[in-house]
């Protein structure tokens, strides 16, 4: 008999556990996701799951800190650079739930970057014509110098022409180069590299042969509070290191 | 054989059969399977509740408005955050989506996919989607990318590009040309041509250029031909409409395979629509065999 209470209590217990955690991961979805980074108990609350999901979902591409990796086009997470949205725990949520190029409806896939090299370079934008291996040469000097770094000065001015006119750049990346984060075009003028070393070389193969990175959807496959605790823990991955930075 | 219980003996032991510990255990089990029967009744998809689920934001005919729909589009509309919209944005935001969602379960009951050729296009998207959720949710190992890249390697290579001159001689003057071929072959590679070949210069190919566009430029033949050259190299001379062509091949890029992890993104991509592809293919062909589907004589 001692045996069945106790497992009946055990039950009790784990109910009341299985209730409380209901309880909260309500309230952890009813709130404003952009006041959820300041409430330290639903950060507490969220941080252990979140890694979990993190670590079996994730990790496998980003890394397990969140560094990415430049090589295959990976970005980083734990930096203050967002690709796509402005790093609110609402924009990395969306991220989470439908993906990027994931091929759901509601994905982030308003931009492709073209492959200039290719006889037809974007398949969206049928009245981009492909760039000339000189042109592509231009464009990257162009680049270079608004990074402010070493550039053949008559190359760079070639480049912006080719910028602002028939390589339509400015259409994703803005006038200024400085991109929109809006459809997930990276500012140029910044030395954060997404796909490779940052080099000459780099840049240039970007250009000839476009990039579409993807990022699967979550949604349907994650619950909803598994994906607001997942959102939250890649939002601490970047704050965290930037008040280690900060200190 | 078992031992009936008498009433000295302790209902704890569990030697010996016990009435009233069978008669509780019952007792305990019916609980909880009507408890849980009862967890399910109200919980199960499908199920009419009055309690709008934490991830909604509202239930309209138990049909539940997202929650994470619900900030995107304050966001898109308004440009801020739930906690920085007004009492007057929120409302608005969640009327909208909740006549958006009545019009669509209205749209449903009038059948508008039967006749409404944009909600048709739409839905096949949607089924399309649907069907090829397990390829695009699918995140591929990168030992099943990396073989799929050995297969099909000749796709992930450069585009070649090229540096020449085209020279054309009069129709009729052959000796002029092969004069000038001998000529190239032993010039320096990359110096100025010398002044007495009597051609002129096609202007075909301006600068460095991508094969496409060498191949545009130059037509069929004589691409075919530069396409074979090596730095430095001539061809011999090529009749056509316009005069004898003599190709002198400054710089000439074969395409070169990318690595692996160049072309990963290329590759992850085309995995996918492959995976895609065969899973609608394998769909189409199911949903066909289990439909009735009556052809008219005339078109049969």
């Amino acid at each position: 008999m001692r045996a069945a209470c106790l497992a009946a209590a055990a039950l009790a217990m784990i109910g009341a556990v299985q209730l409380y955690r209901a309880h909260i991961e309500a309230r952890l979805l009813r709130s404003d996701p952009e006041s959820l980074p300041t409430d330290a108990a639903m950060m507490q609350f969220a941080r252990a799951p979140g890694r979990q999901l993190y670590e079996a979902h994730c990790a496998s591409c980003h890394g397990l800190a969140g560094g990415g990796d430049t090589a295959r086009g990976v970005p980083a997470l734990n930096d203050a650079d967002w690709l796509y949205g402005s790093g609110s725990v609402a924009d990395i949520e969306r991220v989470i739930d439908y993906g990027i190029r994931s091929y759901h409806p509601k994905a982030w896939n308003l931009a492709v970057m073209p492959a200039y090299a290719r006889p037809q370079p974007s398949t969206r934008e049928s009245r981009l014509e492909p760039l000339s291996p000189g042109e592509i040469r231009d464009v990257v000097e162009y680049l270079w110098a608004r990074q402010g770094r070493d550039a053949d000065v008559e190359a760079a001015r070639r480049g912006a022409q080719v910028y602002a006119g028939r390589g339509g750049c400015y259409d994703c990346h803005a006038p200024d180069a400085q991109g929109d984060s809006a459809i997930g075009a990276p500012n140029l003028t910044d030395r954060i590299t997404l796909y490779g070393d940052g080099s000459r070389e780099a840049l240039a193969l970007s250009v000839a042969y476009g990039r579409q990175g993807v990022c699967p959807a979550w949604t349907g496959r994650l619950r909803a509070a598994d994906i607001r605790e997942l959102a939250l823990y890649v939002y601490s991955l970047s704050h965290t290191r930037r008040r280690h930075v900060e200190g | 054989m078992s031992k009936v219980s008498g009433a000295d003996h302790s209902w704890r032991d569990f030697t010996r059969v016990s009435p009233a510990r069978s008669f509780f255990l019952m007792g305990c089990g019916a609980l909880l399977g009507l408890g849980l029967a009862g967890y399910s009744l109200f919980t199960a998809r499908g199920t009419s509740t009055l309690r709008v689920p934490p991830e909604a934001v509202a239930l309209v005919n138990q049909q539940p408005i997202s929650r994470s729909d619900y900030l995107a589009q304050m966001q898109t509309l308004y440009g801020v955050d739930p906690a920085h919209a007004t009492r007057a944005e929120r409302a608005q935001v969640l009327e909208d989506m909740i006549r958006e969602e009545l019009f669509v379960q209205r749209g449903k009951e009038l059948d508008l996919v039967s006749s409404d050729p944009e909600t048709r296009a739409a839905l096949v998207n949607a089924v399309e989607l649907e069907i090829a959720a397990d390829a695009i949710t699918a995140q591929p190992s990168e030992a099943a990318l990396r073989a799929y890249y050995e297969v099909h390697r000749t796709r992930y290579v450069s585009e070649g590009t090229m540096r020449l001159r085209d020279l054309v001689f009069a129709p009729g003057d052959a000796a002029g040309a092969a004069r000038a071929v001998l000529m190239l072959k032993s010039a320096t590679p990359g110096a100025p041509l010398p002044g007495e070949l009597q051609a002129r210069d096609s202007g075909k190919i301006a600068d460095e250029e991508f094969y496409f566009a060498a191949r545009i430029h130059l037509g069929e033949r004589l691409f075919e031909a530069a396409q074979r050259l090596g730095d430095g190299a001539v061809c011999a001379p090529i009749e056509t409409a316009d005069g004898i062509h003599v190709l002198y091949m400054l710089e000439n890029r074969v395409p070169a395979r990318f690595a692996y992890e160049a072309a990963r993104d290329q590759v992850l991509k085309d995995y996918r629509n492959d995976a895609i592809a065969h899973l609608r293919t394998g769909d189409e062909l199911f949903l066909r065999r289990r439909a009735n589907v009556l052809i008219a004589d005339d078109l049969r």
